[in-house]
């Protein structure tokens, strides 16, 4: 495939621990099954951690770091999925490298990778400062991942406002963590109050899953195992509405049956 | 006895010199509000009254208190001998006309506005209206001169702010600044009123809460120095 088809997708959340990396880990296998050529790129370097959702933290070599002082070649410091060989990830390198690191560098690595994949996957870091930047350098659209709370909305909201100013696009939405139970008491914010806010097409909504945590823990992204549980359900439709598939996204607060949410759903009707 | 600096005078028809009883500052010969009776019998009156007033007759330095007084370069100069006369010694003028201002500076004399606002500060660019498009995002800060209309929403954690008007053609979940530079009748007004914090010149208000309105813009203002927030008035210019 050319170059130029090449998408380039940063995954930014602003805050932290919203699960960024872990939609970047599960997104790139998904992809990758579905046949896609991808790459992971962790632009987090202070605090890498994407090789270890991947669970290659032990082959790594050579990082991004050589590529750009050019000590070796990108086929060098790509490492290869184990079971998954459409994917590859190109790991940060140390933490000192954010010091001499430019934008400008993030787009050679990223323009590098673009000749031989499909998807560039950025994992940005949080915040919005130097690091952020660079690795928003690199990318033509964004994934915002946020969670159904005040703080992390905010902090999204100030993410989008920056992507907007870069001319990032298109930038879509995905809701993490997810607890329809929560949302349908209402005491949780509801999936329309996030999209009121960010006013983002909503790109995926996942719910919250213990099996996430195991996952993360051994190294095996959600999709790479099957489509059991939910919230590796969620990734895999994400992956499958990236490629262009019509897929719903449902409301799982609406979609609650029984006397107390049928009550709910009264009371959030408004009636003037 | 005596009349303390700190109280609010307004003399209705004569003049009146305050002593500084603390002996630091400076005497206060206070003008009555209305601009019609002769000077120099005024100050006359009012330094003889301050005589009997305090412990015998007062010297030294005197703070002008001239309202809205015009007064030339001769009145100024006629005053300021007056005074010299009675051992008192014109140092500054607080005056809210130009024209005193003027003279002031001919005569070499201090002056000030009336609590230090210069009359160029409440500027009332109505006609002056800035347009602006797309959503103030958390953290964005809109910043204006003149009145603005911001074709957008303002979200939670952005701000928006204007020498004149406020008005948002969406939602105003931040924070909104109306007359930032003094005017108090600049107006806030949205299709959905549901900000932060509110702020019409110094005043400061919380936002409504609970759930506004469908179909109704809404209107803050500020009405006997707090904030109001009414139906919206379908007029423009905003005036009343």
């Amino acid at each position: 495939m050319a170059a130029t088809s090449t998408r380039y997708i940063l995954i930014c959340s602003g805050k932290g621990g919203v699960g960024k990396t872990t939609l970047t880990a599960n997104l790139g296998i998904a992809l990758a099954k579905q046949g896609a050529r991808t790459a992971v790129l962790d632009a987090d370097f202070g605090l890498r951690n994407l090789d270890l959702l991947l669970g290659l933290e032990n082959r790594i070599v050579y990082t991004a770091q050589e590529v750009l002082a050019e000590t070796c070649r990108l086929e060098q410091a790509l490492v290869k999925h184990k079971q998954e060989p459409n994917l590859a990830l190109l790991p940060a390198g140390n933490p000192r490298m954010l010091e001499w690191l430019q934008p400008d560098d993030m787009r050679k690595i990223a323009a590098m990778l673009g000749e031989q994949f499909d998807y560039v996957l950025i994992d940005a870091p949080a915040g919005i400062e130097g690091g952020f930047k660079n690795a928003m350098a690199a990318a033509r659209e964004a994934i915002v991942v946020t969670t159904p709370e005040v703080s992390a909305v905010r902090d999204a909201d100030r993410v989008i406002g920056l992507l907007n100013s870069e001319g990032v696009k298109p930038i879509q939405l995905v809701l993490n963590r997810v607890r329809p139970k929560m949302m349908a008491n209402q005491e949780m914010l509801g999936v329309s109050d996030v999209t009121d806010i960010l006013a983002l097409p909503l790109l995926g909504l996942v719910l919250e899953d213990e099996q996430v945590i195991v996952s993360t823990n051994r190294g095996e992204p959600l999709t790479l195992t099957g489509n059991s549980s939910p919230a590796g359900r969620a990734y895999t439709n994400v992956a499958r509405r990236l490629q262009g598939e019509e897929i719903p996204v449902i409301d799982p607060s609406k979609e609650r049956q029984g006397l107390r949410a049928k009550l709910g759903r009264l009371m959030q009707t408004k009636i003037f | 006895m005596g009349i303390g600096p700190e109280m609010e005078l307004e003399p209705a028809q004569g003049a009146l010199l305050v002593a500084d009883e603390s002996g630091r500052g400076s005497h206060r010969l206070v003008l009555p509000a209305s601009c019609q009776a002769p000077l120099p019998a005024l100050v006359q009156q009012a330094i003889d009254s301050g005589a009997l007033l305090g412990n015998g007759p007062i010297e030294g330095q005197v703070l002008l208190e001239a309202g809205a007084w015009r007064l030339g370069l001769s009145q100024l100069g006629e005053l300021q001998r007056t005074l010299a006369g009675r051992g008192l010694e014109l140092v500054m003028i607080c005056s809210s006309q130009p024209h005193t201002h003027v003279a002031a500076a001919g005569l070499g004399i201090l002056s000030q506005w009336p609590n230090s606002a210069a009359p160029t500060s409440p500027a009332k660019p109505d006609s002056d209206l800035q347009v602006h498009q797309g959503t103030l995002r958390s953290g964005d800060h809109l910043e204006t001169s003149a009145s603005v209309l911001l074709l957008g929403d303002v979200n939670p954690g952005a701000r928006i702010s204007a020498a004149g008007h406020v008005l948002v053609w969406g939602r105003l979940r931040g924070m909104a600044h109306a007359g930032c530079q003094g005017d108090n009748t600049a107006r806030i007004v949205a299709l959905q009123l549901r900000p932060l914090q509110l702020r019409i010149a110094g005043a400061v208000a919380r936002g409504p809460e609970g759930a506004p309105p469908a179909g109704f813009a809404e209107e803050a203002r500020i009405v006997a120095g707090a904030i109001q927030i009414d139906p919206a008035q379908p007029i423009w210019p905003l005036s009343g």
